[in-house]
């Protein structure tokens, strides 16, 4: 399998912080992957050092096998990391155009083609400087993506855009994973943006690596119907092993959407009265709480203790 | 590689008007205005001429401009200039931006060459304005035109000149880049350059024996060796201090430039 980028026993030390505690992780080649954790988690420290920015305590890190902050590693490369900052006195097209000589790639980088697709197409030729949050960051996403790259690192891609903004970003991303086989790696607080757009998920928790998955996995699998119902003994015993209680009056359904009107029906038959029914998507929220539950609990122990 | 750092911080600094005006721009110009300001006060307002007939010399004035062109206060804006380019990605935040995409070395040694280029346009916007006055002055007070004493030795004299200033600007620049790299700010480069440039000119005002202390100070070294390059055949000092100057003029130079790779090749870029 090949691996876009891999971190083994990864520390970082900011005087007395450790920002990254021996952070393990390997992300494969292909499809989006997120990363999760709370702020101070280590998720732009992992970044950093990917890119060559910051140097690394002890560990290694390593771009699609060669070690991070190789130049010729870092050309494969696009990146966002936290808020994009620009020369204010560049333009948006003078800003790609000045990455593009950077990067050897002024004959390549299609600088129209990327600020008509991240919306900027009317402000090419207004200063950098002038522009919000949310166009800063529509900057950075072309600057990270023009050069065509083979992966591409996204630290918090949507903070500051409007709703309309973030359904392009997120269509954007999937986009060019699918049809254009570009490896994403997305930090984001955003759980249900992970849960949308990424395939899997990295959970951090002072700077280690909380838990590691498919988002499916994580989040208990495949959205289930939660039906409440009375008697909910006679519901379970319509649905048999795909059914579970859910609380006092609920049932969890394992059904396929196309299931639902003969489950329904069925039910119906039976005697049991429904007063709701709503699909319950993957819960990653709790997948991501529970993950860092474990370390929080054992500091908590440890204050206890003391 | 360094061909495209040196393409993007050429366009990036042919951009940033505003440091190309103040760094290297303002002093050339303000010094020409303030030339003819000064014989239009004297010719008109004072309505006095110079007794006698008057000549003026344009290419030694070209000359005397590049030469005082290393000054304390052409240093003040120089190291304008010098810490927007040096400095600047820490000042914007853009260091994120740009380092994943060149080496580090190559980065920084783009920088430095841009700013040698654009020192090296400078000092030639000196002598130009320095003509420029002069044919003014000439014009006001009915001067007449001379060629310089010096003749076909001339050219030589004032690209030795030319070399030497522009190797003591080089020197204000890469200091600006090595304290820009260890302060992270624009204005601690400025003004900690500022202070080195005024001590070393302090230094030199008052040295009096030329040994290979005092030719260390680049100021002092700066003076002995554009008076040797400049000086008639005639009357040319002694060669041996004027090549140690230029020894200790390059040492400065590489070891500043050096620090500063170094400097920045182990720097953390968390939050510029």
């Amino acid at each position: 399998m090949n691996f876009a980028l891999e971190a083994e026993g990864l520390v970082k030390t900011y005087g007395a912080v450790r920002a990254l505690d021996g952070l393990s992780l390997r992300i494969p080649a292909g499809g989006v992957f997120g990363v999760l954790g709370p702020n101070g988690a280590g998720k732009s420290t992992l970044f950093r050092i990917a890119l060559g920015l910051v140097r690394p305590t002890s560990g290694t890190a390593r771009l699609f096998g060669n070690p991070a902050g190789q130049t010729a590693s870092l050309r494969r490369v696009g990146a966002m990391i936290e808020t994009p900052r620009y020369p204010p006195y560049l333009t948006a097209r003078d800003v790609l155009r000045m990455l593009a000589m950077e990067s050897g790639a002024t004959g390549s980088a299609d600088i129209e083609y990327w600020l008509e697709r991240v919306g900027l197409g009317g402000a090419a030729d207004r200063k950098a400087g002038t522009f919000s949050v949310g166009m800063k960051q529509r900057l950075g996403l072309a600057a990270a993506f023009f050069t065509r790259p083979e992966l591409v690192i996204l630290d918090e891609p949507t903070s500051g855009m409007d709703p309309a903004g973030i359904q392009e970003i997120r269509a954007l991303i999937r986009d060019l994973a699918a049809k254009e086989g570009v490896t994403i790696i997305l930090a984001s607080h955003q759980l249900d943006e992970v849960r949308r757009v990424c395939d899997r998920v990295a959970i951090f928790s002072k700077g280690k690596l909380a838990a590691e998955g498919d988002v499916e996995a994580l989040t208990g699998g495949k959205p289930r119907l939660r039906l409440t119902v009375s008697p909910v003994d006679k519901a379970l015993a319509v649905l048999g092993a795909k059914g579970e209680p859910d609380g006092q009056n609920a049932v969890l359904a394992d059904v396929l959407r196309a299931e639902t009107p003969a489950l329904i029906r069925a039910l119906v038959e039976a005697g049991v009265e429904i007063t709701e029914a709503r699909w319950r998507e993957g819960d990653l929220e709790s997948a991501y709480l529970g993950a860092l539950e474990p370390a929080d609990r054992k500091n908590e122990d440890l204050v206890d203790a003391r | 590689m360094l061909a495209d750092a040196i393409a993007a911080e050429r366009f990036r600094l042919s951009r940033d008007r505003t440091a190309l005006f103040w760094g290297f721009g303002f002093m050339p110009l303000v010094a020409m205005l303030f030339s003819m300001a000064g014989d239009v006060f004297v010719r008109i307002v004072l309505r006095r001429g110079m007794p006698g007939e008057t000549t003026v010399d344009l290419a030694n004035r070209a000359m005397g401009a590049v030469a005082g062109a290393s000054g304390p206060v052409t240093a003040l804006f120089l190291l304008i200039g010098a810490a927007a380019i040096f400095a600047g990605d820490y000042r914007w935040e853009t260091w994120r931006l740009i380092t994943p995409r060149n080496s580090r070395t190559n980065l920084l040694a783009a920088k430095l060459i841009v700013f040698a280029e654009v020192a090296a346009w400078s000092l030639l916007l000196t002598a130009f304005t320095a003509v420029l006055a002069g044919l003014f002055g000439s014009v006001i007070d009915h001067g007449r035109l001379v060629a310089p004493p010096d003749g076909s030795a001339f050219p030589g004299h004032f690209a030795g000149v030319f070399v030497i200033t522009w190797l003591e600007v080089l020197l204000i620049g890469v200091l600006a880049g090595l304290v820009g790299i260890l302060t992270r700010s624009t204005m601690g480069a400025v003004i900690a350059g500022l202070v080195v440039v005024f001590v070393q000119s302090t230094l030199a005002a008052t040295m009096q024996a030329t040994t290979w202390k005092s030719l260390a100070i680049p100021a002092y070294g700066g003076r002995i060796l554009k008076a040797f390059v400049a000086a008639p055949d005639e009357v040319r000092p002694e060669a041996g201090p004027a090549g140690l100057a230029l020894v200790l003029l390059l040492v400065w130079l590489v070891v500043l430039a050096c620090g500063a790779v170094a400097l920045f090749r182990r720097q953390d870029l968390t939050k510029e």
